[in-house]
C-alpha cells in the first residue's frame, strides 16, 4: 500500500540531491537568515515594550521569531507544494507518463508533496537546532507531543487549502489566487515575525480567521513555556482541528471537480 | 454500455467513439466572449481489433489519432460513445483498462532526465504495480529485450533518441501489458533506429501475442509494419483494412496521394 508513495518520495529525494549545490545552499540560507534575526533581536530585544507583547511566550523576541519563521515554512510548503510539484511533472513532461499507470491521481497527487514536507521538517529542525546551539534558545522547558499535535493539524489544514489551489493549477495552470491570498495574508496577521497584539483591533479579528494563528500559538507556548494541553494550547489545537474538518472535504471535493474538468479538457498533463 | 461476450478474439473495441472540446470564445471576438466553440477531434469511432494484431491508426496530423489513442488509455475522457480495452469498460473501469495497457509516445520528456534508466524503470515498476522483486526480476529483462542493458546505469539525459525511445518501450514491457500504444514512436529517429524499432515490434512483441495500436502518419511505415490500418480524416475513420487493400480503393486515391508525397517529402 505504502510502495508507491515510497517510490515518489525516493524520486523525489534523487531527484533533489541531483542538484548538490542547490541542496546544500538552502541550509546556508537557514544560517543567514538566523543570524539576521538575531541581530534585530539584539536590536529590539531589550524594548519594553517588545518585552511586554512577548511575555506571554517568555519575553525573548528571538525565540519568538525563530519559531516563526521555522514553522512558517509549513504554510508555504502545504500552500504551494501541491500545486508545484503537478506544474513540475507537467512542465517535464512526467505527468501523463505518470497517468498512464494504474495508480490513482490522489496518489500521485498528495505523495508528490512528501518530499516537500520531509524537507521541510529538515529545515525546522536545522532552525531550531541552530537557534539553541548557538543562540541560546531555551527549549528546557519544551513540551513536544502538543507540538507535534499542532503540527499534524497545521499540516493537514495547510495542505487542504494547497489542494485546493492544485485544483485551480489543474484547470487554469496559472495564476492561482488562493495560495496568494493565503500566504500574503498569513504572514501579515498570523503572527510570524510579531505578535498578533500589537495589530489594531480589526485587524486582529481577521487574525482569527487563519489556521497560522492558532498553528505558531499553540507551538510556541509549548516549545517555549512548556505548556501541555493547558486551555490556550487546547483552544488552538480545537480551531485547527475544525479547519481541517471544513477544508479537507471542501479541497477533495473541489480537486475531485478539478480532476474531472481536465479530463474532460484533455489539460491534465499540460502546462 | 456495449456487450462484450462472443469477442474472445476482440481486444479492443469502440462503439460510436466521440471526443469533442469545447471551449469560450473569448478575446478573439470580445462582444461573443462567452459563445461556446465546439470542434471535435475524434467523431463517431467504431473499430474492432484483435488479440495480436499490429493496427494502425494512419493519417494526416490533425486527423485525431493522438487524441484517439489519449482516450483509449483514458488520459481523455470521451463526450460520448462508448469502449471496450481488455474487456474493460473505458468510462467505468478505468483502473483495469490502464494495468491492461502500456502508452508508448515519441515524448522523450516522459522520463526523469536527471536519473538514470534503471531508476526510472524502477520507479515506473512500482507505479505499475510490481512489487519489489518482481522489478528485480523484471527489469534486467526488458532492458536486454530493447538492448539497454549496459547502458541502464547512465542518467536519461545521456541517451541518444533511440535510446530513449528504446527505454520507452522498455518501460512499456514492464507491467507485461496486453495493448501497446504507440503514438508516432519513430518520430525524430534515424532509419536504423527506425528499422530497429519496427524489429522489436514485429519480432518481439507480436510474438508474444500483444496488440499493437501505432498512430502513424507514414504510409510506408504503416504498410512495412501494420496488419491493417484505419485511415483517420478530420475525426472520422473513413476505412479500414490493409494498406494493399485500401491502396486500390479509388475513393482514397487523394489521401494516399498526400501521404506518398508526405513520405516523400520527409525523406527529402
Amino acid at each position: 500500500m505504502l510502495r508507491k508513495p515510497m517510490a515518489l518520495l525516493k524520486k523525489d529525494f534523487l531527484l533533489e540531491i541531483s542538484y548538490r549545490f542547490s541542496f546544500f545552499l538552502q541550509f546556508g540560507g537557514i544560517f543567514f537568515s538566523v543570524v539576521m534575526f538575531y541581530f534585530v533581536s539584539v536590536l529590539i530585544g531589550e524594548s519594553p515594550t517588545v518585552q511586554n507583547s512577548l511575555s506571554r511566550y517568555g519575553g525573548d523576541y528571538f525565540s519568538f521569531v525563530l519559531i516563526g519563521i521555522a514553522f512558517s515554512n509549513f504554510l508555504s510548503v502545504g500552500l504551494g507544494s501541491f500545486s508545484t510539484n503537478i506544474r513540475g511533472e507537467q512542465m517535464m513532461g512526467t505527468m501523463e507518463a505518470m497517468l498512464v499507470t494504474p495508480t490513482r491521481l490522489p496518489t500521485i497527487i498528495i505523495s508528490s508533496s512528501q518530499w516537500s514536507f520531509a524537507f521541510t521538517s529538515l529545515r525546522v529542525a536545522v532552525y531550531l537546532i541552530l537557534g539553541a546551539i548557538f543562540f541560546g534558545v531555551d527549549f528546557s522547558k519544551a513540551d513536544v507531543l502538543p507540538a507535534l499535535a499542532a503540527l499534524l493539524l497545521t499540516v493537514i489544514a495547510f495542505s487542504s487549502l494547497g489542494i485546493i489551489s492544485a485544483s485551480f493549477i489543474m484547470i487554469f495552470k496559472r495564476g492561482d489566487p488562493i495560495a496568494w491570498v493565503i500566504s500574503t495574508s498569513s504572514t501579515l496577521v498570523g503572527g510570524v515575525y510579531y505578535p498578533i497584539s500589537i495589530l489594531p483591533d480589526w485587524l486582529q479579528s481577521f487574525s482569527y480567521l487563519f489556521p497560522i494563528t492558532y498553528a505558531l500559538d499553540a507551538i510556541r507556548l509549548a516549545l517555549l513555556q512548556g505548556e501541555g494541553y493547558s486551555s490556550a494550547v487546547g483552544r488552538d489545537l480545537t480551531a485547527l482541528i475544525i479547519f481541517s474538518l471544513v477544508t479537507l472535504p471542501i479541497s477533495l471535493l473541489v480537486s475531485r471537480y478539478a480532476v474531472a474538468r481536465a479530463k474532460k479538457d484533455g489539460s491534465l498533463a499540460y502546462y | 454500455m456495449i456487450q462484450y461476450s462472443n469477442m474472445a478474439d476482440t481486444v479492443l473495441q469502440t462503439n460510436n467513439l466521440t471526443k469533442e472540446f469545447t471551449r469560450l470564445r473569448g478575446l478573439s471576438s470580445p462582444r461573443n466572449f462567452f459563445d461556446k466553440i465546439t470542434f471535435t477531434a475524434v467523431r463517431d469511432v467504431n473499430l474492432s481489433v484483435k488479440r495480436g494484431e499490429i493496427f494502425g491508426l494512419l493519417g494526416p496530423n490533425g486527423a485525431g489519432k493522438t487524441t484517439l489513442t489519449k482516450v483509449l488509455c483514458t488520459l481523455i475522457l470521451p463526450s460520448s460513445g462508448s469502449a471496450s480495452v481488455c474487456g474493460f469498460d473505458l468510462a467505468r473501469q478505468q483502473s483495469r483498462v490502464k494495468a491492461s495497457i502500456a502508452l508508448i509516445s515519441s515524448e522523450e520528456r516522459s522520463f526523469y532526465w536527471r536519473l538514470s534508466g534503471l531508476r526510472n524503470l524502477e520507479f515506473f515498476a512500482t507505479l505499475y504495480g510490481l512489487s519489489g522483486r518482481q522489478a528485480a526480476e523484471r527489469i534486467p529483462e526488458v532492458l536486454e529485450v530493447v538492448g539497454m542493458t549496459e547502458a541502464a546505469g547512465r542518467r536519461f539525459q545521456e541517451y541518444s533518441t533511440g535510446m530513449k525511445q528504446r527505454m520507452g518501450l522498455a518501460r512499456g514491457l514492464l507491467a507485461d501489458p496486453e495493448i501497446f500504444f504507440m503514438d508516432e514512436p519513430t518520430k525524430g529517429l534515424d532509419p536504423l533506429a527506425v528499422k530497429e524499432l519496427h524489429s522489436l515490434i514485429r519480432n518481439q512483441l507480436t510474438a508474444q501475442g500483444k496488440t499493437v495500436i501505432m498512430a502513424t502518419h507514414h504510409l510506408a511505415e504503416a504498410e512495412q509494419v501494420c496488419d491493417r490500418v484505419g485511415i483517420m480524416s478530420r475525426g472520422s475513420m473513413r476505412a479500414v483494412g490493409s494498406v494493399r487493400e485500401l491502396a486500390g480503393d479509388d475513393s482514397l486515391a487523394d489521401f494516399f496521394h498526400f501521404l506518398v508525397k508526405d513520405d516523400l517529402s520527409m525523406e527529402h
